[in-house]
């Protein structure tokens, strides 16, 4: 029984510390056909105002190639979700899954919540 | 009889407050894991700084343009949030192996984009790419 508690412990912890939080809260836009991401742990936000947020601090956009090609190679296995505010430019996000794609990370999503849920 | 005493200090450690710790921590990470699950849209990027690699295939593609003040564009008319759905639909029964191309202005903003993706979506295409144009 504690072979297996322990067990259960190092899942944990090797699933959650590993997810990277942009630090700050943007107010989605609702997507009936979203869907969990399972494998979604890089997370960069957009809020309106044209700040992009990663890894609990705000970058540049020049920042985020360096500090995906940095995630990419810890592990490989990372996708992006790019969690951009409801009046986020589409021009930025396009740059940002431009600068994404350049270090490395082919798999991006694009941030949404489910109606009435989270 | 000494020696009996000796053997069973050794075996005899208390694991009940090292298991209370264990199990606290347990609690803790699985109340933290409920938190992290994202949900998202799956895009792809097409006509970016990584060129040519999204399409690998010659094929044709539905055409949705958001415009930056607001309009939609589907198959050159101007159509609602909620038409989308149905253009899409009746679009991708003609031609069943074309993606959606979603091109938006500059300005356009991302909330109407994610809707536009899920109206997509909705109506049954699951390969959607994004690109931006410039005017």
């Amino acid at each position: 029984m504690l072979d297996f508690v322990l067990n259960l412990l190092i899942f944990f912890i090797i699933t959650t510390s590993f997810v990277r939080e942009p630090g700050i809260s943007v107010n989605r836009q609702e997507a009936e056909t979203a869907s969990a991401r399972e494998s979604g742990n890089i997370l960069i936000a957009l809020r309106a105002n044209d700040e992009i947020w990663m890894d609990r601090r705000q970058v540049d956009l020049r920042e985020v190639r360096p500090l995906v090609e940095r995630l990419h190679v810890e592990r490989p296995e990372d996708t992006v979700i790019v969690i951009a505010d409801k009046a986020a430019k589409t021009g930025l996000l396009a740059q940002v899954m431009d600068e994404v794609s350049l270090g490395g990370i082919e798999e991006i999503a694009i941030g949404a919540m489910t109606p009435g849920g989270e | 009889m000494r020696r009996h005493f000796d053997h069973e200090d050794s075996t005899g450690i208390d694991l009940a407050p090292m298991l209370d710790f264990v199990l606290n921590l347990l609690i803790f990470f699985i109340i933290t894991a409920v938190f992290v699950k994202e949900v998202g849209l799956d895009v792809t990027r097409h006509g970016g700084a990584v060129g040519g690699q999204a399409s690998g295939k010659e094929t044709g593609s539905i055409s949705v343009v958001i415009r930056e003040n607001g309009e939609i564009v589907v198959d050159e008319r101007i159509v609602d949030v909620r038409a989308v759905r149905a253009n899409v639909e009746r679009l991708h029964a003609q031609k069943p192996d074309w993606g959606v191309m979603v091109t938006t202005e500059q300005e356009a903003e991302t909330g109407l984009l994610v809707q536009v993706i899920d109206q997509v979506h909705q109506g049954g295409v699951d390969n959607v790419s994004f690109g931006t144009s410039s005017r």
